[in-house]
Formats: C-alpha cells, structure tokens, sequence
C-alpha cells in the first residue's frame, strides 16, 4: 500500500512540480500515470522511492513515512522493496550485463549461491543468458531495457516503478516490454509505470491510469 | 557500513579502477615513483648520517692544527708534551697520518703513525698495537688494502713513493680486519718514523695534536685553555667537527629540498585534480546507485577501497623499488651527490637499516591523503538527492 498525502514538490528555483497531490496505490495493484512533459509525473515516483523529500506532505509505503526517513534508512527501504527502470535505462555501460544485474545486490554481501541463483533466474527471464559478459554499451536498445529490468528485479522487489520505460524502444520492443510486465502483475507486484506512450492506455491487466497535469491529479 | 569486508564491494572497486585503466595506471606509476625518489633520498642520507656519526665517535675530543697562510700546517711534536701537563688533560699525541695516493688502483689509501710504547688517542689504535708489533720497514694492514695489494701483484712487499720520487720498500706484516665504517675502510699502519719518511716530515714534525680530556664537561675550557697557549693554531673540538659534518650535510639538503618540493608539487596537482570533483559519467553513476539501494556508505566504501588499492600498490612499489635501488644496485648516480669523493664512492656499499620512521612517514604523506582525496568528492555527490538520475 502506497500512499501520498498532500503532497507539494517545489525544486530549487522555485519550480512546483506538485501541488497538494494525494494518491493511493494498493498492493498487486498496475497503475499508469499519464500526463504531459513536464507535468510532475517523474516527481511522484521519486518520492516513491524515497530519492527526494516533499516540500510539503507524507509519502507512506508498506506503513513506513518515507517522507521522514533518514537518507541511510530510506536508501535501505528502497533497497528491500523498490525495483526501479528508467528511460534512460540508466544502466553502467562499461559493466558487463551480469555485473549490472547484480549491481543492486552488492550492497548486500549475499552468499555466493543466493547469488548465482538470483542471476541465473534474471538472465533467464530477460533471455539475455548469452551475453551475459557482454559489456551493456555493446547491446542493442531492447537488451538494454531487458538488462534494466532485470536489474529492477533482482533484489525481489515488491514495487516496480518504471519512468517512461518505452520512450526509446520501437512499438515490437514496447509490447515485449509489456509482455513483462504482465509477468510481474502475475507475481502480484505493485506496478507504476509514468508514460506519455498510448500502447499503455488500453492495456487489459492495467488496473488504473491517473492523469497528471500541472502538479495536480486531474 | 558493513564490518567485514564485501568482496562484491571490492570487486565493483576493482572494476572501477579497470575502467579507467591508462589514468589508474599512470597515476600509479606516478605515485610508485614519487614514494621511491623520496624513499631512496631518506635511505641513503640516513645510511651517511650514521656512518658520520660513528666515524666521529673514533675522533679524539680536542685537535690543535697549525697553520700557515690559513692553510694546515705540520706541527711541532713537543707541543703534545707539553699539553700534556694541563690539568685536565688525559692524553695527548702527535699525530702522523694522512692519504697516500695508490695511482694503479686509483685509490686513497690512509696511513697512520703509531709509536709501539706510547698509548694513542684513538682506541682503534691501541687496542691494534696490543696484538700486532711492528717493526722498522713493516706494514699493518686492512684486509680490504691487503685484496687491493694482491691485485696488483703486491703480496710481501710495497713500494711507496716519496715526494723526492724515490722507493721506499715496506714488508706487508700483518693484516687486520677492516673497519665497519667505510671512511676507515684503507687503512695502513707503520711506525711514525716511517709515515714521517713517506709524507716527508722532519723529524720533530706532526700533523696535528690530538688531545683526549678526562672529562667531557671540561672540553670547552680545555680548548679555550689550548688557544690561549697557542693563539695562531687552530683548536678543533669534536662538536666543532660535528658541526661541520652537518653543514656539509645540510649543504647536500638543497639537493634535498629540490627532490622534495617537486614530489609536493606533483602530488598536490594529482590531490588537487581528484579534488576538483567528478565528471558527469562518474555523478550519474553515483545517482544510479544510490537509486538502486546503496547507501552513501556503500558508495564511501567502494571509492575507499579504489583509493586504497591505488595507493597503496604504489607505496609499497615505491618502496621496494627503492629498497631495491639503494640497498641491491648502491644507489647509483643518487650515491654520486652525496659522497663528494670518487674514492670514497667506489668503495662504498650502503648498510641495510630498515627505518620505520621514514617508511611510516611517507605511508602517512600518501596513502591516507590519497584515499581522503578520491573519496571527498564522491561523497559530496552521494548525499545529494539522487532523483537526479530520474532526469
Ligand atoms: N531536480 C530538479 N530541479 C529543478 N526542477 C526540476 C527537477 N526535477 C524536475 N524539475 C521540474 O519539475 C517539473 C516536473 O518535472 P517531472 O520530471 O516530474 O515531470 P514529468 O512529468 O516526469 O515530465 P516528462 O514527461 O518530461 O518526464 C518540471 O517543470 C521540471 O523541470
Ligand atoms: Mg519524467
């Protein structure tokens, strides 16, 4: 359960990227936010996750006021809890694939078969058991998504948040993204995806699309 | 941060440092090297100092030279007679010694005088004189001057040349064992009259006075005492020398302060540049991170153990490179602006003294410096908020 109460976001410079906004979220639950650049959506899942602090309101996930932790405690809840893929990717293209998929799990200091286990279930699911040594700025756009969500998965997180996931792939890349989502509904996690990408918008397993417009839910 | 070491953590950190591998490289090269200059600087300035030291230790407490024009002159034996009825005064002795030229080994060799009956002031001496006795015509010597005799095909005799340029011929009688010190390294010994006939003294002619005080603490009046006697000789005490042996030293340390501020300098650019912050790759690798759940702590770690494993493999490169310079290769060219003398270098072979004051200090100069250095500026990075990623 994910819960913002009225929750106000101004970045330095003065720019209010959300104004008063309260939205739930339910566990399981597939949600879309939609809404036009620049309308604050990127703001919400950062708050989600705990990598910035509202200017005005609370942020709750799972009963804890993410809004209130401490840097090292809310890094640590999004750690056990939070799988994150980005437009961008944001993957470490100097890294092998594996590398990056383990990255998350550094941290973490697990046994070496937890470890092996993890990977192998990733490269498996991304279908990217081949080039698992392959530096990541040598793959093609589709691997790298495949590679940022299964780097979004291996610490077996409960909430997915995904920013524009489909921005810089082609409509066949963007329905096998969708395919693997659908796979993460079945698991029963709490899915939010912000795009401005149509494909999104008469999908079947979405439960909810929230439109954002202005910093405000609309 | 976790208590143990994570070797996933370590690994990361490896694969960092891999990354940027001809950077990593050179400033490890850089490092190894600036630790070595140095390290070899200190090994060998500390190796002359204590060879000084203990060849101080064997001067007598008092020299009285005479001089004309400013410049030594020989002395009237006599004169060590009467010093001798100072009070205060333990012994004294005229001395005759001085370096005899060996032109086909293009050697120093030293001689020293010595009176069978009469104790020396120097220890070395008598306690020489209590096993061997030495006659007319007959030499003592090292076995380092024995080995350079031999190879020049001098086995029972050898000839001295006077400054006449006539032969005199010595019978080779006995040999001792070297000094430990290098500067005693050559040594010859003979009878006075002998030394007197080689360096062309009169009779009644020595080089200098050495005088040995009963007590320390009087020295200072004793040679005031000396001068007072004897106005237009010099009076040498032995912290005179002392002094003058640091100056000579210290003359040398401008050599020193040039090595040193070169390495300050290049060590400051490489601090300065790890300092001067982080591109923007290495700011939204950082970002990354912490999105995907390191805590600022885990970022420090990584950055510390890259900072560590730098540096540190460049101390201890330095280190044993000038381990291996100074002490297996006798710190070539580096010997040469220390040792003013070519005789003196040639013989010379550095003792190995391992001093953890000059090895801790240049770790403390570089390791830590280093490692605080790569680490500032991630962590200024690390506790931003890392939404910016999401941009
Ligand atoms: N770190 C920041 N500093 C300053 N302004 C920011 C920052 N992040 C976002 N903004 C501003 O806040 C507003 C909302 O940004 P946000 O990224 O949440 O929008 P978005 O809906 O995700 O847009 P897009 O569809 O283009 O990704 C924008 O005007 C943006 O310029
Ligand atoms: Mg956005």
């Amino acid at each position: 359960m994910i819960e913002l109460k009225n929750v106000s976001k101004e970045y330095e410079g003065g720019v209010k990227a959300l104004n008063r906004v309260s939205l739930k979220f339910t566990e399981g639950e597939v949600v879309v936010l939609k809404g036009m650049s620049g309308s604050g959506k990127s703001s919400i899942l950062s708050l989600i996750a705990g990598l910035c602090k509202p200017t005005e309101g609370e942020v709750v996930v799972d009963g804890k006021h993410i809004s209130k932790l401490a840097d090292h405690f809310a890094t640590s809840f999004r750690r056990e809890n939070i799988g994150m893929i980005f437009q961008k990717y944001n993957l470490i293209v100097d890294l092998s694939v594996q590398e990056n998929i383990l990255l998350p799990l550094v941290p973490l200091n697990l046994k070496n078969d937890e470890l092996e286990k993890r990977l192998n279930r990733e490269l498996e699911r991304s279908n990217l058991v081949s080039k698992k040594d392959i530096q990541v700025k040598k793959l093609s756009g589709g691997e790298q998504q495949r590679c940022a969500i299964a780097r979004a998965n291996s610490n077996n997180p409960k909430i997915i948040l995904a920013d524009e996931p489909t921005a810089n792939l082609d409509e066949k890349l963007s329905l096998e993204f969708i395919a693997s989502l659908c796979e993460m509904k079945r698991e029963n996690r709490t899915i939010i995806i912000a795009t401005h990408d149509p494909l999104f918008f008469d999908l079947d397993f979405v439960d909810r699309i929230v439109e954002v417009g202005y910093g405000k839910i609309v | 941060m976790s208590r143990v070491i994570n070797f996933y953590l370590l690994s990361y950190s490896i694969g960092s440092l891999k990354r940027e591998k001809y950077k990593n490289i050179f400033l490890f090269v850089v490092i190894s090297l600036l630790v070595a200059l140095l390290a070899s600087t200190f090994f060998l300035s500390n190796a002359m100092k204590s060879e000084y030291n203990t060849l101080i230790d064997t001067y007598p407490d008092i020299v009285l030279q005479n001089q004309k024009a400013g410049v030594a002159a020989t002395i009237e034996s006599s004169i060590a007679d009467k010093l001798l009825l100072l009070d205060g005064v333990k012994n004294s002795e005229a001395r005759v010694y001085g370096s005899y030229y060996f032109n086909h080994a293009d050697s120093e060799l030293t001689i020293i005088g010595v009176n069978m009956f009469t104790p020396s002031c120097s220890s070395f001496i008598n306690d020489l004189m209590q096993k061997h006795s030495l006659h007319r015509g007959e030499i003592l010597v090292s076995s380092n001057v024995k080995n350079l005799f031999n190879n020049y095909y001098y086995k029972e005799y050898f000839n001295f040349i006077k400054s006449d340029g006539s032969l005199k011929k010595m019978q080779i009688d006995e040999v001792f064992k070297n000094s430990k010190n290098f500067f005693n390294k050559n040594t010859l010994v003979m009878l006075k009259s002998d030394a007197r006939d080689i360096f062309d003294y009169k009779e009644y002619e020595a080089r200098d006075i050495a005088i040995d005080v009963a007590n320390r603490d009087e020295v200072v009046s004793i040679a005031l005492k000396i001068k007072r006697l004897y106005p237009h000789m010099n009076v040498i005490t032995k912290e005179d020398l002392q002094v003058e042996y640091e100056n000579l030293y210290n003359f040398k340390s401008g050599f020193f302060l040039t090595i040193f501020i070169i390495s300050f300098f290049t060590f400051f650019i490489i601090i300065y540049d790890k300092l001067s912050g982080l591109n923007g790759e290495k700011r939204r690798e950082i970002g990354i991170l912490k999105a995907i759940g390191w805590r600022v702590g885990d970022v420090l770690n990584a950055k510390l153990y890259e900072g560590a494993i730098l540096s540190l493999s460049g101390y201890l490169t330095g280190i044993i490179l000038a381990f291996v310079y100074v002490y297996l290769l006798n710190a070539p060219l580096l010997k040469n602006i220390f040792l003013y003398s070519n005789n003196l270098l040639k013989d010379y072979t550095i003792h190995l003294s391992v001093e953890y004051e000059t090895l801790a200090l240049l770790f403390f100069l570089s390791v830590p410096i280093y490692i605080v250095a790569t680490i500032i500026p991630s962590w200024k990075i690390a506790t931003l908020d890392a939404d910016e990623v999401m941009r």
